[in-house]
C-alpha cells in the first residue's frame, strides 16, 4: 500500500452546496449547471471513499489523490473571486513555451483559451463549460456523476471546464492542444464534440505543479456517427503532483477512436481510461507507454464496455519502471448480452528495469454471450540478459543498451502516436531515460 | 446422442446421482449454528479439550466475519445460515468391512460405484455421508509402509501429536467466513501421513455424500507428506436433488515437506442445488511438488481457489482445472500461487465452458514477494462459449515485487468456431457429435492428467452435459 512518505488527507473533503453555487454564479454559467452540480454533489456526499476490496482501488489509497477540506475551500473561493494568479503565471509560461515552436491550436482554461485562425476557420468552436444550454443534452454522457467519487467531485466543483465542438464533416489537419497546468488544487473538466464524419487529434497535455498539488480532472469525448478522433493524454507534471484522471469516449456508429497515453511525471498518478462502443461498427484502440522512477506510484485503469455488437476494442499497454517506482494496471473487458460479433484485445507488458521496483497486472474480462473474440495477455519481466550482453558484445554501453531495449519495447505505442506529438513525447522518454539509467 | 434429449438432462443426474434416501439417522442436529451446537459435536466425539477450544474460538471468527463481497454477491447472500442442519451422524459405527455398511447407504455407494472402483485401482478408501465417514479401508501393503490413511477424526484420536502440530497452520480459521465456519462444526474428511521417502503407488481416495435436505457438509482434510514422499489422493462428490439448498464448506490442507510430491484431484460433481465453497491451500517446502488438479461439473455456486505457498526454494506448484457451467451454475474458480522462496516455479491451466445461461469465472493470483528471484510463473486460461446468454469471466491478478522474475498470463474467450464445426460436418459427422469432438478436444489436456477411470467417467458426464447442445 501507499508508502509512508505519500501525503494523505484524513478523510474525504467536505464540499457545501454553499460553496458550489458561488462557484458556479462566478463563472457566469447557465442555471442548468447549477442545478446539474447540486445532483453531483448529492452524490458525492452518498459515496463513501473506494477501498481495496474493489480491484480499481486494491493498490492505492484514494484519500492520496484527494485535495484537504481547506485547500479545497481556499480554491474554490479564489476561482470565485476571479483571482487565479497561480494558474495564469504559469499558462504565461506554457504559452511561451508552446508558441514559439508550436504551430497547432491552444486552448487553455484559466488564460481565455484561444484557437488558431485555421481551426476557427473550419468552424471548430470552443467556450467555457456550459455557459449555453446546449451543453446540457452533452454533459455526464461518458462520465456521468454517478461513475465514481472523484466523477462526483468533479462534477459538483470543477473550477475550469471548457466545451469544444468539431462540426460534422470537418477534417483538421493540425491537433489542437488542451494545457492544463496543475495547480494546488485543480479540478478542470473538458467536454469534446466530434461531429458526424469529422476528423480530429486533440492533445491534452497535463504539465506543472508542485509537491502538495492536488488534480481531479475529468475528460468526456462524444464521438459520433463515423467521426475518428485521435485523444493523447500526455502527463508530465512535476515531481509531488497526486492526481486523478478520468477519460471517457463514447463511442457512436462506425466512429473510431484512438487514445494514447504518455505518462511520466507526478508523485501518485491514477488515470481511468476507457471506450465506450456504443454503436455497430464502432472501433476503439488504447495504447499506454509509462515510465517511472524514483519513488513514483502510477494507476491506470483501462476499460472497454462494449454495448452495441459489430464492435471492436485492442489494448497495448507498456509499462517500465525504475528506481522503487510502482505499476499497476487493471483493465477490464466487458462484452454485453446484446453486443455479439465483437472482438476486443488486450495485453500489458511490463519491464522491471530495478530490483526496487514493482508491477502489479489485474487484466479482467466479463464476456456475456458467446458470439464473440477475446484475448488478454500480460507479462513482467526484467531485461533480458541475453539482450544486453549481446548489445554489450556490439560495443555499447550498459546505459545505452538499456536505453535502447526500453525504447525497443514502447516502439509499438510510440509508433502509433501522430506525427505531430511524436517528437514531444520521444523528447519526454529520452529525457526520463536518462534520468533512469543514471538512477539504476 | 440425441437433439431432443436435452430437457432430460436433469432427469440423467437424478437417475444417476440425484437419488435419495430416506433418512433414518442415529443423531440429527436441529437446524442452526452457535455455541451450543458446536460444544454438542465436540461432546459427542469426545474431542480434546484444544480442539473444543480451536471450534469455540472459530465460531467466534464466523459470527465476526463479514461476508465476502467480492463474488457473487446475489447468491452469496441467499444462503440462511439458520436452516441448515450443521451434523447429521447417520449410523452408529464406522465399518471397515463392506458388509457392515448399513443397508441404505451401501446401496447409495454401489450405485455410485465405489467398492467398484476400490477392488480395481485404489489404494485404500473413505466414503463419507453426511457428517461421518461410514466406511474406510486401506490396502494392507500400504498399511505397512507406514502409511496412515483415516478419517479425520480418527486422526485426531489415534495420532494427536501429529494432527495438532499441523491442523489449522496451512489455513487458520480467520483466513475468510467459510474456513471459520468449517473449523467451528468441521466433521469428517482424511487425514493422511506418509513417512519419509515413501511413494504410495496407486491413489488414495474418499467419496463424500450428502443425503439428507438442508444439510451441511463441512469435511476437514489434512495431508502431510514426510520428506522425499508422494502421494496421490482423489475425491469425489454428489448429492441428490433437492429444491433447497444445501452447503458444502470444505477446508483442505496440504503439507508438502521437502521433496515430497502431492497431487490432489477433485471431481466435484455435486446436484445443482449445493453451495460448494471451500478453502484449499498447499504448503511446498524446499523442492516440493503440489498438484491441485480440479474438476468442477455441479453444484448452484462453486468458490474455490486451490492455493500453493512455495515456501522453499525450488518448490514448484501446479493447478489445472476445468469448470463446466450449464444453466442456473455458477462456477467462481481458480488459483492462487504464492511465491516466497527463489527459485519457486509455478503453472496454473483454466479451461471453462459454459452453456445455456451457465457462468465461469476465473479468479487467481499469482504473487511473487521481494527477494524471491527466479521465479516463474505461467497462467493460461481458456474459455468457451456454447450459448448467447452464457457469461465468462477472468479476473488474474498479479502482484509482482521482485525484477528477476517472469511472469505469463494469457487468456482467451471464444464460442465453438463455426469454421471446426463445418470442417467436421463436412467430413459426415453429425452436429452433435462434432460438437462433443470439439469441446473434448478443448478439455483433453486435463483429461490426459485423470487416472484412467476418471478419464472415462468425465468424458461421460461431458458427454452427458453436452447433449442436445445443438439447437
Amino acid at each position: 500500500m501507499a508508502e509512508s512518505a505519500v501525503l494523505s488527507v484524513a478523510s474525504k473533503p467536505t464540499v457545501s452546496t454553499e460553496m458550489v453555487t458561488a462557484l458556479s454564479r462566478t463563472l457566469g454559467e447557465h442555471p442548468g449547471a447549477l442545478a446539474w452540480r447540486l445532483r453531483a454533489l448529492a452524490r458525492y456526499d452518498a459515496l463513501t471513499l473506494p477501498n481495496r476490496t474493489e480491484q480499481r482501488w486494491r493498490y492505492t489509497d484514494p484519500l492520496a489523490l484527494l485535495p484537504s477540506a481547506e485547500a479545497l475551500l481556499r480554491k474554490l473561493t479564489s476561482a470565485a473571486s476571479g483571482s487565479g494568479n497561480e494558474t495564469a503565471q504559469q499558462a504565461a509560461a506554457e504559452w511561451k513555451r508552446l508558441r514559439d515552436d508550436e504551430p497547432a491550436v491552444l486552448l487553455m482554461p484559466g488564460d481565455g483559451p484561444r484557437l488558431n485562425a485555421a481551426a476557427e476557420a473550419a468552424g471548430v468552436a470552443i467556450a467555457p463549460l456550459w455557459q449555453t444550454d446546449a451543453d446540457e443534452e452533452l454533459i455526464g454522457r461518458a462520465v456521468p456523476a454517478a461513475a465514481g467519487l472523484f466523477a462526483a467531485l468533479n462534477g459538483a466543483a470543477w473550477n475550469a471546464g471548457m466545451t469544444v465542438r468539431i462540426p460534422a464533416g470537418v477534417e483538421l489537419d493540425q491537433p489542437l492542444r488542451i494545457v492544463l497546468p496543475a495547480a494546488a488544487v485543480s479540478l478542470p473538466r473538458l467536454l469534446i464534440e466530434v461531429g458526424p464524419q469529422a476528423i480530429a487529434t486533440v492533445i491534452e497535455e497535463h504539465c506543472g505543479g508542485a509537491a502538495e498539488s492536488r488534480v481531479v480532472s475529468v475528460t468526456e469525448l462524444l464521438i459520433r456517427p463515423g467521426a475518428r478522433l485521435h485523444h493523447v493524454l500526455v502527463q508530465r507534471w512535476q515531481d509531488g503532483v497526486h492526481g486523478h484522471m478520468t477519460v471517457r469516449g463514447r463511442i457512436e456508429r462506425d466512429a473510431h477512436f484512438s487514445s494514447a497515453t504518455a505518462a511520466f511525471g507526478g508523485r501518485v498518478s491514477k488515470l481511468d481510461l476507457g471506450g465506450i462502443l456504443a454503436g455497430a461498427g464502432a472501433h476503439s484502440e488504447l495504447r499506454g507507454v509509462v515510465l517511472g522512477d524514483r519513488r513514483q506510484h502510477f494507476d491506470h485503469h483501462t476499460l472497454h464496455h462494449h454495448l452495441s455488437g459489430n464492435t471492436r476494442s485492442d489494448i497495448d499497454f507498456k509499462v517500465a519502471m525504475a528506481g522503487r517506482s510502482r505499476s499497476t494496471y487493471t483493465g477490464l473487458i466487458r462484452i454485453e448480452p446484446d453486443a455479439p460479433q465483437s472482438e476486443a484485445y488486450q495485453e500489458n507488458r511490463n519491464l522491471l528495469l530495478s530490483a526496487g521496483s514493482r508491477a502489479d497486472s489485474i487484466p479482467e474480462l466479463e464476456i456475456l454471450t458467446d458470439e464473440v473474440s477475446c484475448s488478454h495477455g500480460a507479462t513482467v519481466a526484467p531485461i533480458d540478459p541475453e539482450q544486453l550482453f549481446y548489445l554489450g558484445s556490439r560495443g555499447l554501453g550498459t546505459d545505452e543498451a538499456i536505453q535502447l531495449i526500453v525504447r525497443g519495447f514502447i516502439a509499438s505505442v510510440m509508433d502509433r502516436l501522430p506525427e505531430t506529438v511524436q517528437t514531444t513525447v520521444a523528447e519526454l522518454v529520452s529525457a526520463r531515460l536518462v534520468r533512469v539509467t543514471g538512477g539504476i | 446422442m440425441k437433439s431432443d434429449q436435452i430437457d432430460n438432462l436433469n432427469a440423467e443426474y437424478q437417475q444417476k446421482y440425484g437419488f435419495a434416501d430416506p433418512e433414518d439417522y442415529v443423531h440429527k442436529a436441529p437446524k442452526g449454528v452457535n455455541h451450543e451446537v458446536v460444544e454438542m459435536i465436540s461432546r459427542y466425539k469426545q474431542e480434546p479439550d484444544w480442539m473444543r477450544e480451536f471450534r469455540h474460538q472459530a465460531f467466534d471468527v464466523f459470527e465476526r466475519k463479514p461476508m465476502p463481497r467480492w463474488g457473487n454477491n446475489e447468491l452469496l447472500d441467499s444462503i440462511d445460515f439458520d436452516d441448515i442442519h450443521y451434523y447429521i451422524r447417520p449410523t452408529d459405527r464406522q465399518a471397515t468391512d463392506w458388509e457392515d455398511v448399513p443397508d441404505n447407504i451401501k446401496q447409495t455407494f454401489e450405485k455410485l460405484g465405489i467398492p467398484e472402483a476400490e477392488q480395481k485401482f485404489l489404494a485404500g478408501v473413505t466414503a463419507q455421508y453426511e457428517s461421518e465417514v461410514v466406511y474406510h479401508s486401506i490396502r494392507e501393503d500400504i498399511e505397512q509402509l507406514g502409511v496412515i490413511f483415516t478419517d479425520m477424526d480418527s486422526g485426531l484420536r489415534e495420532h494427536p501429536e501429529i494432527v495438532r502440530k499441523y491442523w489449522g497452520t496451512v489455513i487458520p480459521p480467520d483466513d475468510n467466513k467459510f474456513a471459520a465456519l468449517n473449523s467451528a462444526v468441521w466433521s469428517g474428511g482424511s487425514f493422511i501421513y506418509v513417512p519419509p521417502h515413501t511413494k504410495v503407488e496407486i491413489p488414495l481416495q474418499a467419496y463424500f455424500r450428502i443425503n439428507a435436505e438442508n444439510m451441511g457438509q463441512f469435511e476437514r482434510t489434512l495431508i502431510i507428506c514426510d520428506e522425499g514422499s508422494e502421494v496421490h489422493y482423489i475425491e469425489g462428490c454428489t448429492a441428490p436433488v433437492y429444491s433447497t439448498n444445501s452447503l458444502h464448506s470444505a477446508v483442505v490442507e496440504l503439507i508438502a515437506l521437502e521433496g515430497a510430491h502431492i497431487r490432489y484431484t477433485t471431481i466435484q460433481n455435486w446436484s445443482n442445488n449445493i453451495f460448494n465453497l471451500v478453502t484449499k491451500r498447499a504448503h511446498a517446502h524446499r523442492d516440493a511438488v503440489i498438484e491441485w488438479v480440479d474438476g468442477n461439473i455441479g453444484s448452484k455456486l462453486t468458490m474455490k481457489y486451490p492455493a500453493v505457498y512455495l515456501l522453499g526454494e525450488r518448490a514448484h506448484g501446479e493447478v489445472l482445472s476445468i469448470a463446466y457451467a450449464g444453466s442456473g451454475q455458477h462456477q467462481d474458480a481458480g488459483a492462487k500461487m504464492i511465491h516466497a522462496a527463489p527459485n519457486t516455479t509455478s503453472r496454473i491451466v483454466s479451461k471453462s465452458i459454459s452453456k445455456g445461461e451457465g457462468r465461469t469465472s476465473y479468479r487467481g493470483l499469482v504473487k511473487i514477494t521481494k527477494g524471491s528471484t527466479g521465479c516463474k510463473t505461467n497462467v493460461e486460461c481458456d474459455a468457451l462459449l456454447i450459448g448467447s446468454r452464457s457469461r465468462s469471466d477472468t479476473f488474474p491478478t498479479m502482484e509482482i515485487a521482485e525484477k528477476d522474475v517472469r511472469v505469463e498470463h494469457e487468456a482467451r474467450v471464444s464460442k465453438l468456431a463455426d469454421e471446426q464445426l463445418f470442417y467436421l460436418q463436412s467430413r459426415g459427422i453429425d452436429p452433435d457429435q462434432a460438437r462433443l469432438m470439439i469441446v473434448n478436444g478443448f478439455i483433453e489436456p486435463f483429461v490426459r492428467e485423470l487416472p484412467m477411470e476418471y478419464a472415462v467417467e468425465l468424458n461421460r458426464l461431458i458427454e452427458l452435459e453436452m447433449e442436445g447442445s445443438v439447437g
